[in-house]
């Protein structure tokens, strides 16, 4: 276990990054302050032919078609225009200074970008974690699987865990570890979208009988993610934030609690004991039962030692934490 | 003139940011209004929309949308309608606007505004599609023409009879964005004057100015720096035309919250009745 993960000290996730998931990622703001001219490599002379050919007058429908097949396909604008239906020049007019297809790769580029950019806000431990050429080839691929099928970009990120597991192909970077950081980040962004609910208060805990805590069962709050990873990710993701640099670790399992209170994000990670405790009662176990779980699973007897010692302490952070969203006794 | 739907003037506002919540909400600065994107608060619960009821506890907001899709062939979408219309009416938003564009077709967006063939298929279209939308909002909405980078060779009239016709034949606002009529003259060359000339000023609800990029070769809408004055020069000409709210959209390098404000507030050197206005406008209310 590394040292970074036994100070479970649980995190703040603001500032920084954070306050970027909060991004008008939705703006209206065109991509473009980088659109540089299309390149063209193409037989000018073609073009000028096509530009003395007809105008094409098509239905809205066929020209919305074709102009969305162009400015969004995957490799060069040329490429796309040599697959579509028309040559550029057909239906578009060259401008005072561009040719119609250099004016068209404004919004080829814009397209791509703005997705890119997307995925940076949600994903920026990643771009940072496997360099931001892969990062660019990884979002470029899922941009290609994923297009946006909604009207926000809120969600959009939401496949890049499972895309990089189970669909990606590389070998510029470890896409176990990708997954699990991919995993914790979009966890914060679902966090962070989650509605507003109650949570168990500690006075509402404390207001149950002892004798009926073992019966009672503590259903996960909204605000909560309860996440095991292979590698200790947000102990990665934590020097991260703080400006330090860390290099990919090897592997080791962690797990790691991201929930929002107070209208702040926090992680946390948790001991095995904990964890157990933890996802037995989300799974609907009685407070008995998950506490039973430590000492039937395991024969840890440090986790034994350990639950008995802090049971009292953990469920204190744990409410004040927000993780809980109420607490049903009996029945 | 004053709109024709007495949408209330509000004075000068500023596009809501999330790096100027905190400055906003602990210091209260004597804004007219704020526009909101109106997507940023759509499909989500969560802290979004925490930040958006407080303001809204203390500022007129207008909602400004980028995915209506307006000009799109795909049916409009009911969802985003109905989500549209809860927003508008947990804010209480003054009115709501979006762009004359479409951003997609067969269920996928681009979350680009991309251009319209300006044909008469396209404004009878288009017209349909706004009173389709002004019936489910049950109000008038506004569209913004947005900053073009191509033209058609389809096209049989200008941008700007375009946008007068769909205004008149859909009753439908208009939102002039400036800027975007500056950076598509120069893109396209045509002559800024001649767009105004071509406004049917009694549906104009709201004038935006914004930064822009020029690249030399093309000009770039990209929200980014301080408003060039060819751009102020022409709000205050449409303004003479139209007394409706002017906002300041800044959407990258955003500077604080004060010198965004002070930007904003350039304004008044340029918009003869403007004044003292955008510094009283805290309780724009309209009264009788």
């Amino acid at each position: 276990m590394s040292e970074a993960r036994l100070d479970r000290k649980p995190a703040p996730d603001v500032g920084g990054a954070q306050e970027e998931l909060l991004h008008e990622r939705a703006s209206a703001t065109p991509m473009r302050e980088r659109a540089e001219r299309a390149h063209v490599d193409v037989d000018t002379s073609a073009i000028a032919g096509a530009e003395t050919l007809p105008a094409v007058s098509a239905p809205l429908r066929s020209l919305q078609e074709w102009f969305a097949a162009v400015v969004t396909f995957p490799a060069s604008l040329d490429d796309g225009s040599a697959m579509a239906e028309w040559p550029v020049e057909r239906v578009l007019t060259r401008g005072p200074q561009l040719s119609a297809r250099e004016r068209l790769g404004v919004y080829h580029y814009a397209y791509r970008a703005r997705l890119v950019e997307c995925l940076i806000d949600d994903y920026p431990g990643l771009n940072y974690a496997i360099g931001e050429d892969a990062f660019d080839a990884l979002a470029g691929a899922y941009i290609v699987r994923h297009p946006s099928r909604h009207p926000s970009l809120n969600g959009y990120g939401q496949h890049l865990a499972s895309f990089v597991r189970d669909e990606y192909v590389t070998e510029a970077f470890s896409t176990s570890f990708a997954h699990d950081l991919a995993r914790l980040e979009w966890a914060l962004v679902e966090v962070l979208h989650a509605a507003a609910a109650p949570t168990l208060s500690l006075e509402a805990l404390q207001a149950v009988p002892p004798t009926q805590w073992a019966g009672a069962r503590l259903p996960k709050a909204d605000t909560l993610r309860l996440l095991r990873f292979t590698h200790p990710v947000n102990a990665f993701f934590q020097a991260f934030r703080h400006d330090k640099s860390p290099t990919i670790p090897s592997p080791e399992p962690s797990v790691t609690a991201v929930y929002r209170h107070g209208w702040t994000l926090w992680r946390m990670d948790l001991t095995p004991a904990m964890a157990r405790v933890l996802e037995a009662l989300f799974a609907g176990a009685t407070l008995g039962e998950a506490l039973g779980k430590i000492e039937t699973d395991e024969s840890d007897e440090a986790s034994v030692e350990e639950a008995s010692r802090n049971v009292m302490a953990w469920f204190r952070e744990w409410v004040s934490g927000g993780f809980f969203g109420r607490i049903d006794v009996g029945g | 003139m004053i709109n024709r739907w007495k949408l209330p003037d509000l004075g000068v506002g500023l596009g809501l940011r999330t790096v100027h919540y905190r400055s906003i909400l602990e210091h209260s600065p004597p804004v007219g209004w704020f526009e909101i994107i109106s997507e940023n608060y759509m499909h989500t619960a969560g802290k979004p929309l925490y930040y958006l009821d407080r303001i809204a506890e203390q500022y007129p907001l207008v909602m400004h949308g980028v995915s209506m899709s307006i000009g799109g062939t795909d049916p409009l979408d009911r969802d985003y309608l109905g989500e549209l219309k809860k927003l508008r009416d947990r804010v209480q938003a003054r009115w709501v606007s979006d762009h004359l564009c479409w951003t997609g077709v067969a269920g996928k967006n681009t979350h680009d505004l991309l251009p319209m063939p300006y044909t008469e298929e396209s404004l009878a279209h288009v017209v349909q599609r706004v009173r389709e939308v002004q019936d489910f909002l049950d109000g008038p909405i506004a569209l913004e023409n947005p900053s073009t980078y191509v033209e058609f060779r389809a096209s049989t009239m200008t941008e700007w009879e375009f946008l007068g016709r769909l205004a008149k034949e859909a009753d439908c606002g208009i939102l002039l964005d400036v800027n975007n009529v500056f950076v598509s003259s120069f893109n396209h060359g045509f002559d800024p004057n001649d767009y105004l000339a071509g406004i049917p000023w009694d549906r104009v609800v709201q004038f935006h100015v914004a930064g822009h990029t020029n690249n030399g070769t093309h000009a770039v809408d990209t929200h980014i720096g301080p408003v060039i004055d060819d751009v102020w020069r022409l709000l205050g000409k449409a303004r003479a035309q139209a007394k409706s709210s002017i906002l300041l959209e800044w959407d990258a390098e955003i500077p604080t919250f004060e010198e965004t404000w002070a930007e904003a507030l350039r304004a008044r050197e340029f918009v003869a009745d403007l004044g003292e206005l955008g510094e009283q406008a805290k309780t724009p209310e309209v009264t009788s």
